[in-house]
């Protein structure tokens, strides 16, 4: 068996709606997913990644190329597919009719978990998604972002090897997120693989080894954060604190070139692409309109490659 | 087959949270048969078809072919309460085959019709003393059996391709009207015009319930019997392929 948890060859994917023009969502995509990596699918809307991950779950049947999942082909052998995978959708997925730790049981079932274990499972999980006091609740009288941990939390009642997670932090708050986050990375360091699509990039930056961007269905670029953020060289993100924001600020930041600008209360970031030499000069510019209390320079975040890649293809 | 169970088992904990449904699905024949049965019994009066068979022992082959055919359908409905609450694209990524899906789905309901059938003939032997022959027992409960897997089949062809289900509605409200009037549910076919008793025939219903009634009172020639099974079981094999591929194209 090869080292890579996913190997997709030159998949295509056409839908042909009836008396529409046929949409190429996934138009000759290749690229493998070493196991114990936290993989990023990214892209804009409709970029291809949700029938991308449709095609790896066994709910889509490609048009064209191959994918394997743990070495199992997706067309060939689908049951031994999803024996692999477990997956969170991107629309919130539960039995509404059933309580919270019923919910749990029977996803375990599904996976031959031992009755014993799935119980001893469930209270593990409860308690790390603070699940525990709406044990007995059924699911159809939570809220949608209980429901939706109701969804993440049954992933870890499972060992599949492969973990597939669509927009999985939609409806989370952000101390769920970051705690969910961090049993992702644990579940990566047990050996699982993660492939998880967002559109919220910090997240991708923060979680991902390994990120594959793509546009109309085809690869943009390929890389570990730091490869891609080579890519997007001479992009630097200013954030000035004034005392109040000056008049005129917006006008000179246009004359400066800056992209992605965000005026909040009295901070404005915004990103300025040219030689890092000039970037104290460009601060010094925009100081003289107003009282400068704090100045930050960084480079280009992920959100920089990401939009400077969407606007080159 | 753990697949199937857990299917099952799912089928079972839902069910398990509604206790009226619970009520209806089992007691709902019987209730049928009580009602209407005894109505139409006592408004006729007389033999229907054939000495010393009554209406009521008449209908009982009929009303558990009814309760088949209204079981399947619910079935086939609850893939739209799925689909509503997002959980049927996700059962379709767990470790089973989609003939393990339609199966685990079907075989909960059917345990429930077998249960129906007992206590409708049951308590329709002790309050109307309808006559069960004893000897095609086995039978009996065998096309009660499949007629709800081949109901069940047939109808997630539509479950599955619609998308809404005010049209799998109207197009279930349409098969009850056709399925169960135009068969010999009701009513034997003797009497009837050609054109009628032609199309009764070649309903699927009328194959189920002239098995059900060769089995309980001995009416309907075993080698009408034969061909009736033998195409009931060729309409629920095309159903099923037909509802297999339904679901792998979803």
């Amino acid at each position: 068996m090869s080292g890579f948890a996913i190997e997709v060859e030159n998949l295509v994917k056409v839908y042909a709606p009836r008396g529409r023009e046929p949409v190429r969502a996934v138009d000759g995509l290749s690229f493998e997913v070493k196991r114990g990596t936290i993989f990023g699918l990214l892209g804009p809307n409709g970029a291809g990644k949700t029938t991308t991950l449709k095609v790896l779950n066994t709910l889509l049947t490609p048009t064209g190329g191959s994918a394997r999942v743990m070495g199992h082909d997706v067309v060939a052998a689908p049951v031994a597919v999803r024996r692999s995978i477990s997956v969170v959708l991107q629309e919130t997925a539960t039995e509404l009719f059933l309580s919270v730790r019923d919910n749990l049981l029977t996803f375990a079932r599904f996976y031959g978990i031992p009755s014993e274990l799935a119980r001893r499972r469930a209270a593990e999980v409860m308690e790390k998604f603070q699940l525990t006091a709406e044990s007995p609740n059924k699911v159809q009288d939570l809220s949608g972002g209980f429901r939706r941990r109701v969804q993440v939390a049954k992933i870890f009642m499972v060992e599949t090897p492969v973990v597939f997670l669509d927009e999985f932090s939609t409806g989370m708050d952000p101390i769920l997120k970051r705690a969910v986050m961090d049993l992702l990375r644990e579940e990566a360091l047990r050996g699982r693989t993660i492939v998880l699509t967002t559109q919220i990039l910090s997240e991708a930056e923060e979680l991902c080894d390994d990120i594959l961007i793509i546009n109309r269905g085809r690869q943009v670029a390929r890389g570990d954060l730091h490869a891609l953020k080579l890519l997007s060289q001479g992009v630097h993100e200013i954030t000035i604190t004034f005392e109040a924001i000056p008049s005129g600020l917006e006008t000179e930041l246009a004359r400066l070139g800056a992209l992605r600008v965000h005026i909040q209360q009295n901070t404005v970031e915004f990103a300025w692409k040219g030689e890092e030499s000039l970037v104290l000069a460009r601060v010094t510019e925009l100081a003289k309109l107003g009282r400068v209390l704090r100045v930050e320079v960084g480079g280009a975040s992920l959100e920089d490659v990401f939009i400077e890649l969407m606007q080159k293809s | 087959m753990s697949a199937i169970s857990a299917v099952l088992y799912r089928e079972a904990k839902i069910r398990a949270t509604n206790a009226t449904f619970i009520f209806w699905d089992l007691f709902y024949p019987l209730c049928y048969m009580l009602v209407f049965g005894v109505g139409i019994n006592a408004a006729l009066g007389a033999p229907l078809s054939a000495p010393g068979v009554d209406y009521n022992a008449f209908f009982l082959a009929g009303v558990l072919a009814m309760a088949s055919f209204g079981i399947a359908s619910n079935t086939a409905w609850s893939f739209f309460m799925d689909r509503d609450n997002g959980i049927f694209y996700e059962m379709l990524t767990y470790p089973m085959s989609r003939s393990q899906y339609l199966f685990g789905k079907v075989l909960f309901n059917m345990f429930v019709t077998l249960l129906q059938a007992v206590i409708t003939v049951g308590v329709a032997r002790l309050l109307l003393h309808v006559p069960m022959r004893s000897d095609r027992w086995p039978l009996f409960l065998l096309a009660v059996a499949a007629g709800t897997v081949g109901w069940f089949f047939f109808y997630a062809i539509f479950a599955l391709r619609m998308r809404r289900n005010d049209s799998f509605n109207a197009v279930t409200s349409i098969f009850y009207f056709v399925f169960l009037f135009v068969s010999s549910m009701f009513y034997p076919l003797e009497p009837l015009p050609r054109w009628f008793r032609l199309a009764a025939l070649a309903n699927p219903v009328t194959w189920q319930v002239d098995v059900l009634r060769y089995a309980s009172i001995g009416l309907v020639s075993p080698q009408r019997v034969a061909a009736e099974s033998a195409a009931f079981l060729l309409f629920t094999v095309i159903s099923f392929a037909l509802a297999i591929r339904a679901l792998r194209q979803q």
